[in-house]
């Protein structure tokens, strides 16, 4: 692995993948998304067009980082941004918590260390010690088709790569979580956070955090 | 699997769930002589007796029991366990057992440690837990179990028997652990 400039240089079997972050919309719209991000027999990719990748990169401090070919193929790809307003994690305070809403890679990528690069390229950046960053993990969204995995080999696949990031599971009783006991809530807390909104996230995840104290 | 999970309970009191180790047996010994008599009662064994304790402890770290506690306020305030069978017929299946102490329940600490010993039930490979169940008696627990989709698999009626007599069902359930999503 190489780093340059910012951008992370991993070589795979299929060749050497570049991994970008903080990608803009303009710059997103000149690559081309590989047409495994689509639909398959019992799986669906998270974002199907790059169209919803250009979106997000446009939301205030998101971060859309893709991994790419030395042809600008786009064959990876993390999401970084707040969640939506309405959503429990919006509840801590504005711009506090930050939700990895996403990491793919394609089929034909996988296995060469690409996702890992992703998560870490998207946690190099010092607003990261600002944050509550978190990410949801709902079995129903996995490929465990194309890996062979079990739901829970999946789940023990997705806590090892995130782990080395900082990560780590937290219990909550947030009802979509809850509907399936291999679901799982991982959070990373930034040094800068303070102990106050360290407990209140803490209450959060019992949804017993009361925003009019 | 990460330990300890911190989890927070109705009224938010907070509780943390770990493994059972074996310097916990005192602690242990003193968290069944908080359970009443009559819940006592419809437990396998005799926990009063020093002697059950220190075969519990005497399994720790061994493959045929996984045992969990709850710590709140400095002592135990649940325990639960998960029983595996290393061979024959029913290795496919694990068997749950779980006490509360009766000011934690209705609180959804009997939820947690069950989540905890499915998610481990899972991790294990196993296919299928049964839990049994006192009707009358364990009402919550079974409340518990439905929500987390165990199902009825049987009711023997008038199975056991409480301390005064009389005749009680014992209700056998069971929840199948999926390894992967179906095609609907």
């Amino acid at each position: 692995m190489n780093d340059i400039s910012g951008a992370i240089i991993r070589q795979s079997a299929h060749g050497s993948v570049t991994i970008r972050s903080r990608c803009s919309p303009e710059e997103i719209r000149t690559f081309v998304f590989d047409s495994q991000f689509g639909t398959h027999a019992h799986y669906k990719s998270l974002y199907t067009r790059r169209e919803s990748l250009e979106n997000n990169a446009a939301l205030p401090d998101a971060d859309v980082t893709l991994a790419l070919t030395d042809n600008d193929h786009i064959i990876g790809f993390g999401v970084l941004a707040y969640p939506e307003p309405g959503e429990r994690w919006a509840r801590l305070g504005p711009r506090l918590m930050m939700e990895v809403k996403a990491i793919e890679v394609s089929r034909n990528w996988r296995s060469a260390g690409v996702a890992g690069g992703i998560l870490q390229t998207m946690m190099n950046r010092p607003m990261i010690e600002d944050k509550i960053i978190y990410m949801v993990g709902y079995s129903w969204t996995w490929d465990l088709d194309d890996t062979g995995r079990s739901t829970q080999a999946y789940r023990r696949m997705l806590i090892r790569l995130f782990e080395p990031c900082g990560f780590q599971e937290y219990q909550t009783n947030e009802p979509n979580i809850c509907l399936k006991p291999e679901n799982l809530l991982l959070g990373r807390i930034g040094r800068n956070v303070t102990k106050e909104q360290k407990d209140n996230f803490k209450w959060l995840r019992f949804d017993m955090f009361n925003t009019e104290e | 699997m990460r330990y300890p999970k911190e989890v927070v309970l109705k009224e938010g009191r907070e509780a943390v769930i770990r493994p059972l180790q074996r310097d916990d047996e005192e602690m242990l010994r003193r968290f069944y002589a908080g359970i009443p008599e009559r819940d006592r009662w419809f437990m396998r064994h005799d926990v009063m007796d020093p002697a059950v304790i220190a075969k519990w402890m005497d399994d720790v770290d061994t493959n045929k029991v996984y045992a969990i506690i709850a710590l709140a306020e400095g002592r135990i305030v649940g325990h639960a366990s998960l029983h595996m069978r290393e061979f024959g017929s029913t290795r496919h299946m694990g068997r749950f057992r779980l006490m509360v102490l009766p000011e934690f329940r209705y609180k959804r600490l009997g939820t947690w440690l069950l989540l905890d010993l499915i998610q481990l039930a899972m991790d294990k490979g196993l296919s299928e837990v049964r839990a049994d169940f006192v009707v009358g008696i364990e009402d919550a627990a079974i409340e518990a179990a439905n929500k987390f989709d165990f199902f009825e698999k049987a009711v023997l009626k008038d199975y056991v028997r409480d301390e005064q007599g009389n005749r009680r069902d014992l209700l056998i359930m069971i929840k199948r652990l999926h390894k992967s999503w179906g095609d609907f």
